[in-house]
C-alpha cells in the first residue's frame, strides 16, 4: 500500500510539472517577424565546417542587417521545414541532403514548397528543383551549388607538385615520404559512391593528371568510395594500406572518417587532405590543405537579397559558387607553409604561383574540370598520366 | 611491410576491441545475462578516455576514469536488468542509445567536432616494439608493434579461462547461468554473481574503447565503435562462451575486416564488394556453428539443449 501511495504521489508531481511547462510555453510571446531559420545537417552546428560556417553567415547578417535567426538541429527534415514555415520564417536554409518532401512531396502530400508559397527555401549541394525538360518546379526554392570540382582540381595539382618536390620542400626528419616511382601514388577515400562525392574525386584526379602531364611522370590513383562517414578507425587503416603501398598523400571526403585519416597521416609522417572547412590545424603539418565549401558566402548573400527585397531575382534558380566567388577553394596553406624548410622556400613560392595561374585558367575556362555533380560524365581514359585501377 | 604482414597486423588491430568486448561479455553470457549493451559500454570507454586524456593530459587518469565511468554504466544495466528484472534487450539497447547520445551531447556542449588528443598522445610511440620477436618473418607483425592494451587483451584470454574454469567465482558464474534455482538453493547469491559478471564486461569494454580511440588514433569521433560491440556478441555466441573459442572467432572477424581493407587495393572496380566480407563471414559462421551444434544435440530423435 505504502508503495502505491508513493507512486501515486510521484505521478501526480510529474503531471503537475508537465502541465506547468505547457503553461509556460503558452505564455511565450510570438514576435511578428521571426527572421530566418537554418536546419543543420547531421554533422551538427559545431562541425568546424559546413554547418558552422553557415551559422557564421547568419551571425554576420544579424550584425549588419539586424535580422534574427534560429538554428535547428533535426533528424526529421520535412517536419522541421513545415514547423519553421508555419512559425512564420520567411527564409529557411536546409543544409541536409534531403529534398523529396520539399520539392516533390511524399506520402501523397503536396510538396512543402507548394504548401508555403510565401516562404523561400534554400537547399545545398544539388539542384533537384527542375523537371526532366529543365523547367523549374517550385518558384520559391533556391539551390546552392559549390564548384568543388574546381577546388579539388587545385588540391590535385598541389598534391602532384608537393609530391614531386617533397625532398626540397620539407626537411627529412619531419616526414617519411616514399621516394621515386614507388611514391607516385595518391589516394582518395570517399564516404559513399554518389555524385556528391565523386565530384571531389574526379576533379582531384584531373588536377593530379594535369601536373603529372606537365612534368611527364606517371601516377597511380587509389580510390575507395565505401568508407562510410563514422568508422574513423577503419578509415585510418584503409588510409594506411595506401600509405604503406607508397602513397604520400590521401584525400578523404568522408565526414569523421577523415579525422582518422589525418591521425594516420601524422602517425606515418605523410600527408592528408581535408574537406569542407579549414581543418589544416587538425594535425598541424600533416594536413596538406583543405578543400573548402564555405557556406558563409551564399547564406550571407541570400539574406542580403531578403533584406533588400531582391529575393525574387534569385528565386527558383540554382546559384553556382565557383573558385572566384571565394565560397570554394583550397586554404591559404599557411599551416603547411610553416613546415617548409628554408632551402625549399623558393620552390614553394614557385608552386604557389603555379596554383595561382591554374586558378586563373579555371576561371577563364582554359582548364575545364569535370563536374560530376552536374551530371557530366567522367572519362578516366582521357587522363594520360594517371591510372585509376579502383574506379 | 608486405601484404601478408599488413593483413596480419591489421587483423590484430581490428580484432583487439572485439576480443576485449568478447572476453568481458562472455562472463555475462555464462551467467545467463544477455548483455547487448557491450557496444554502448565500449563507446563510453572510448569517449570518456579521450575526454579525460584531453582535459588532464594523463593516459593513466584516462584509463582509470573511463573504467570507472563504464562500471557505473554496468551498474545501471545490472540494477535494471538483474535487480529490477527488466528485459535485457531493451535495457541493453537503452544503454547503447544513451552512450551514443551522451557523447554526442557533450561534444555539442563543448563545441567540438571530435576529441583530438594527438597533441598529448603520440600514437607511434605507444606501439611496443619487441626487439627479437619483431625480426621473425610474418609472425613479427603479429607479435610486435602493437599497443599495451592489445597485449593485455591476449593475456586476458588465458586469465579469463583460468577464472572461469579454475576458480570458485568461475564455478559460481557457470552454475548461476545453468541453473539459477540450484545455485540459490546452495546459498550462492545469484544476483551478486550476475552483477560481478556484468561489471567485468563493462571494465573490459572500457579497455576496448580506449584502445580504439586513444591508443590507436588519439581521436574520438561520434559513434566510432561502429557496431563492434554487436560483432562481439556474435563471436560470443559462435564460441558458446568459451574463452579460447570466442577469442578465435574475434580474431576471425578481425581477419575478415583486415582482408576487406587490404585486398580492396588490388580488387579494381569491384573493391566495394569486399566491404561485405566481414558481415558475410558473421552470417556464414553463425549458420555453420548452429548447424553443427544442432546435429550434436540430436540423440535418438530427442533434442537436448
Amino acid at each position: 500500500m505504502k508503495r502505491n501511495r508513493f507512486m501515486a504521489a510521484v505521478s501526480a508531481a510529474v503531471t503537475v510539472i508537465m502541465l506547468m511547462s505547457l503553461l509556460f510555453t503558452g505564455c511565450s510571446s510570438k514576435p511578428k517577424d521571426p527572421g530566418v531559420a537554418l536546419i543543420t545537417s547531421a554533422a551538427g552546428a559545431n562541425d568546424k565546417g559546413y554547418n558552422e560556417s553557415a551559422i557564421k553567415g547568419l551571425e554576420k547578417a544579424k550584425q549588419e542587417f539586424g535580422i534574427d535567426y534560429k538554428v535547428v538541429e533535426s533528424t526529421d527534415i520535412p517536419g522541421s521545414l513545415t514547423q519553421l514555415a508555419e512559425a512564420g520564417y520567411k527564409v529557411i536554409f536546409s543544409l541536409e541532403y534531403n529534398f523529396d518532401a520539399l520539392i516533390k512531396g511524399v506520402g501523397g502530400n503536396k510538396p512543402i514548397a507548394q504548401q508555403f508559397p510565401d516562404t523561400t527555401f534554400v537547399i545545398f549541394n544539388d539542384n533537384p528543383n527542375v523537371n526532366q525538360d529543365g523547367t523549374v518546379i517550385n518558384k520559391n526554392v533556391i539551390s546552392v551549388l559549390f564548384d568543388v570540382h574546381e577546388a579539388s582540381f587545385m588540391a590535385g595539382a598541389l598534391s602532384t607538385l608537393v609530391n614531386e618536390n617533397a625532398k626540397t620542400l620539407f626537411s627529412a626528419q619531419d616526414y617519411n615520404f616514399t621516394q621515386g616511382d614507388a611514391g607516385r601514388k595518391i589516394g582518395f577515400i570517399g564516404g559513399t559512391k554518389s555524385n556528391g562525392i565523386t565530384v571531389f574525386s574526379y576533379g582531384f584526379a584531373e588536377g593530379i593528371n594535369y601536373e603529372a602531364e606537365k612534368m611527364n611522370v606517371k601516377y597511380t590513383y587509389y580510390s575507395d568510395y565505401n568508407a562510410g562517414f563514422t568508422d574513423s578507425a577503419a578509415g585510418s587503416t584503409k588510409a594506411n594500406t595506401y600509405y604503406q603501398d607508397g602513397a604520400n598523400i590521401v584525400y578523404a571526403v568522408a565526414g569523421s572518417v577523415g579525422d582518422g585519416v589525418d591521425s594516420k597521416a601524422k602517425e606515418v609522417k605523410k600527408l592528408s587532405i581535408e574537406v569542407d572547412a579549414n581543418k589544416d590545424n587538425n594535425q598541424p603539418g600533416y594536413v596538406l590543405t583543405s578543400v573548402l565549401k564555405n557556406t558563409e558566402v551564399p547564406v550571407y548573400e541570400i539574406i542580403k537579397h531578403y533584406k533588400n527585397n531582391t529575393l525574387d531575382g534569385v528565386k527558383g534558380k540554382a546559384l553556382n559558387y565557383n573558385l572566384a566567388s571565394g565560397a570554394t577553394g583550397i586554404t591559404d596553406l599557411s599551416v603547411i607553409e610553416s613546415k617548409i624548410a628554408p632551402e625549399g622556400k623558393a620552390k614553394w613560392n614557385e608552386i604557389k604561383n603555379e596554383l595561382d595561374s591554374i586558378s586563373k585558367k579555371i576561371a577563364s575556362g582554359e582548364i575545364k574540370v569535370t563536374n560530376a555533380q552536374a551530371g557530366e560524365a567522367f572519362d578516366k581514359t582521357k587522363l594520360k598520366n594517371l591510372s585509376m585501377p579502383n574506379d | 611491410m608486405n601484404l601478408v604482414d599488413n593483413i596480419l597486423y591489421d587483423m590484430l588491430y581490428h580484432s583487439t576491441p572485439i576480443l576485449l568486448a568478447v572476453l568481458g561479455g562472455l562472463f555475462a553470457h555464462k551467467a545467463n545475462v544477455l548483455n547487448i549493451g557491450l557496444e554502448g559500454m565500449m563507446l563510453t570507454g572510448a569517449f570518456s578516455s579521450a575526454l579525460v586524456v584531453m582535459l588532464t593530459g594523463s593516459l593513466w587518469l584516462g584509463l582509470v576514469i573511463s573504467v570507472l565511468l563504464t562500471l557505473v554504466l554496468g551498474l545501471v544495466f545490472s540494477f535494471l536488468s538483474v535487480t529490477l528484472k527488466s528485459n535485457f534487450i531493451i535495457t541493453g539497447f537503452g544503454i547503447n542509445l544513451f552512450a551514443a547520445a551522451l557523447s554526442a551531447f557533450v561534444l555539442k556542449f563543448m563545441k567540438l567536432a571530435n576529441i583530438n588528443v594527438s597533441s598529448v598522445v603520440d600514437v607511434a610511440s605507444l606501439k611496443i616494439h619487441i626487439p627479437l620477436l619483431a625480426d621473425i618473418p610474418i609472425l613479427g607483425s603479429i607479435l610486435s608493434g602493437h599497443t599495451a592494451i592489445t597485449y593485455a587483451g591476449y593475456i586476458l584470454i588465458i586469465a579469463a579461462g583460468i577464472v572461469l574454469y579454475h576458480t570458485k567465482f568461475g564455478v559460481y558464474v557457470r552454475v548461476v547461468g545453468e541453473n539459477e534455482e540450484a545455485a540459490k538453493s546452495v546459498g550462492i547469491n545469484a544476483n551478486a554473481v550476475k552483477y560481478a559478471a556484468v561489471l567485468i564486461g563493462a571494465a573490459l569494454c572500457a579497455l576496448a574503447g580506449m584502445e580504439l580511440s586513444v591508443e590507436r588514433l588519439a581521436l574520438f569521433t561520434n559513434n566510432m565503435t561502429a557496431g563492434r560491440g554487436f560483432i562481439a556478441i556474435a563471436a560470443i555466441y559462435c564460441g558458446r562462451g568459451e574463452p579460447l573459442k570466442c577469442a578465435l572467432y574475434a580474431l576471425l572477424f578481425g581477419l575478415a575486416k583486415s582482408l576487406a581493407i587490404n585486398l580492396a587495393l588490388f580488387a579494381g572496380p569491384i573493391s566495394g564488394l569486399f566491404e561485405i566480407v566481414p558481415y558475410l563471414t558473421i552470417v556464414v559462421v553463425l549458420f555453420m556453428v548452429s548447424v553443427i551444434q544442432n546435429r550434436n544435440n540430436n540423440v535418438r530423435g530427442f533434442k537436448l539443449e
